[in-house]
């Protein structure tokens, strides 16, 4: 039993070296997006040294990053998407959008606050926020994950 | 020389298994430390695809609801086992020759083309219209490059008379490599441009074109599954590179100093022909490829097979 448990402390200490990243834009104006996308993960960032690596499919995520307000249109396929995501996953709110709504709070057209509808772990606020907070959101997420896996 | 007479042995450990599998991940990982240096990147550790194989092996794999369970789940393992037993079909020269109980060169060629095969499976059993996509690429470019490594192949063995890669070695060891024989040349170069094609990488990896097809085959794939995959393909690329190596420069000493040897030459392949490859070129389209293919390598592997029929 104890062997057990070392070994599954080890085997999770290796795993946590490689959270992979998914994208999910729920409306966003793409100025996070932006930020996510170019700024964080350029070369001058590099998350790729803490082992992230973006992916194209929803099925190899550890790590969504959501965007946007959840606006009326893209509500049913943003949920359907997060449902694809097999766990353990972390969730992170990136901007204030997905917080309150920020801009568009008043809009009727949107669903924030997101964490209505998605479990969202960690909060990033910003209008859009700086690379490095969000490089911080995903330091945090990956620690959660830890907890996870 | 090892007991050639210990095929579980030579499937399971070393050079095939666990030996093999190591040190394609290792390669995997030297190309994406590489690859981000040459892009003034940090990069990940060397261990990485280690990482992402421990974590793969955590996660739930989901099959879709329309997927074909059956052969979603029998595919990647399928693929995964065959790489398997072609690890242990490349000779290592001066180390290990493979059982000739084990099988030649043809079955290394058919054995060879499993991946692909496995990933177009994948990606129509997966029921996902990139998977389709993905299924269709595969097709046309297996069908672009297998041409000039049969024929390849088949230059080399005529020109030694055997279709025993241990035979070719040893001929080799004799009389010279054929990376100094002019008679080969056109092979040699046909082969260079083969072999990142089957490894899938950047100028060729229409396929999986992450941007375009999100992955296309593996797409749907997720967790243990996906891992078996990525075992797949980091035994692939011990499995080429070897048998580039024992096609055409397969002079080495006798015991470690042979291994080290051998291991150099796979790391100086792999960082040559795939990392700086993919650093400095785009992706071609399907049709680009399909053609380049057959203009060049299939021309200059005719030609040498004419010229090694001739001499
Ligand atoms: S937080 Fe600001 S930058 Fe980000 S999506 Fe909302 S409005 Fe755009």
């Amino acid at each position: 039993m104890t062997l057990m448990q070392t070994l599954t402390e080890k085997a999770k200490n290796l795993a946590v070296r490689s959270p992979w990243i998914y994208r999910i834009n729920a409306g966003s104006c793409n100025g996070c997006d932006v930020e996510c996308a170019t700024t964080a993960l350029i070369p001058r960032y590099d998350v790729e040294r803490l082992g992230c690596q973006y992916c194209g499919s929803p099925r190899h995520a550890d790590i969504v990053l959501i965007t946007g307000p959840l606006t009326a249109r893209i509500k049913e396929d943003v949920l359907r998407v997060f449902a694809e995501i097999p766990d353990p996953k972390v969730t992170v709110a990136v901007g204030v959008c997905p917080i309150s709504g920020g801009i568009f709070r008043e809009s009727y057209a949107v669903n924030a606050e997101v964490d209505h509808y998605l479990p969202v772990d960690i909060n990033v606020p910003g209008c859009p926020p700086r690379p490095q907070a969000i490089i911080e959101g995903v330091a945090q997420a990956i620690a959660l994950w830890r907890q996870r896996i | 020389m090892l007991d050639t007479t210990t095929i579980p042995l030579a499937v399971l450990l070393f050079p095939g298994g666990l030996f093999a599998l190591a040190f394609g991940l290792a390669l995997k990982g030297l190309d994406r430390r590489v690859a981000a240096r040459l892009q003034g990147r940090v990069g990940p550790p060397l261990a990485q695809p280690f990482f992402d194989l421990v974590k793969l092996a955590r996660k739930r794999t989901m099959v879709p609801d329309i997927a074909a369970e059956p052969v979603f789940l029998g595919a990647p393992l399928i693929g995964a086992v065959s790489m398997l037993l072609c690890a242990a079909l490349v000779p290592i020269p001066g180390v290990y020759a493979p059982n000739p109980m084990l099988g030649d060169l043809l079955v290394l060629l058919y054995l060879l083309a499993v991946p692909a095969v496995v990933l177009m499976i994948a990606g129509s059993a997966s029921g996902s219209p990139f998977g389709a996509i993905g299924f269709s690429r595969e097709m046309a470019l297996m069908l672009a490059y297998e041409g000039p490594l049969v024929l390849v192949v088949a230059a080399v063995a005529l020109r030694v008379g055997s279709f025993s890669l241990t035979d070719i070695v040893a001929y080799q060891q004799t009389h010279g490599a054929f990376l100094f024989d002019p008679v080969l040349w056109p092979a040699l170069a046909a082969f260079l441009a083969f072999y990142p094609a089957n490894l899938g990488i950047v100028p060729f990896d229409i396929p999986e074109a992450e941007t375009e097809v999100l992955e296309g085959p593996l797409l749907e794939y997720s967790g243990p599954a996906l891992g078996l995959f990525k075992v797949m393909s980091a035994l692939k690329a011990v499995v080429v590179l070897g048998l580039g190596v024992a096609l055409f420069l397969p002079l080495a000493p006798d015991g470690l100093a042979g291994l080290a040897v051998h291991l150099a030459k796979l790391v100086v392949l792999m960082i040559l022909g795939v990392t700086l490859l993919r650093v400095s070129m785009g992706r071609m389209r399907i049709d680009q490829a399909f053609a380049f293919f057959l203009k060049w390598p299939l021309a200059l592997s005719l030609l040498s097979l004419a010229i090694v029929a001739l001499a």
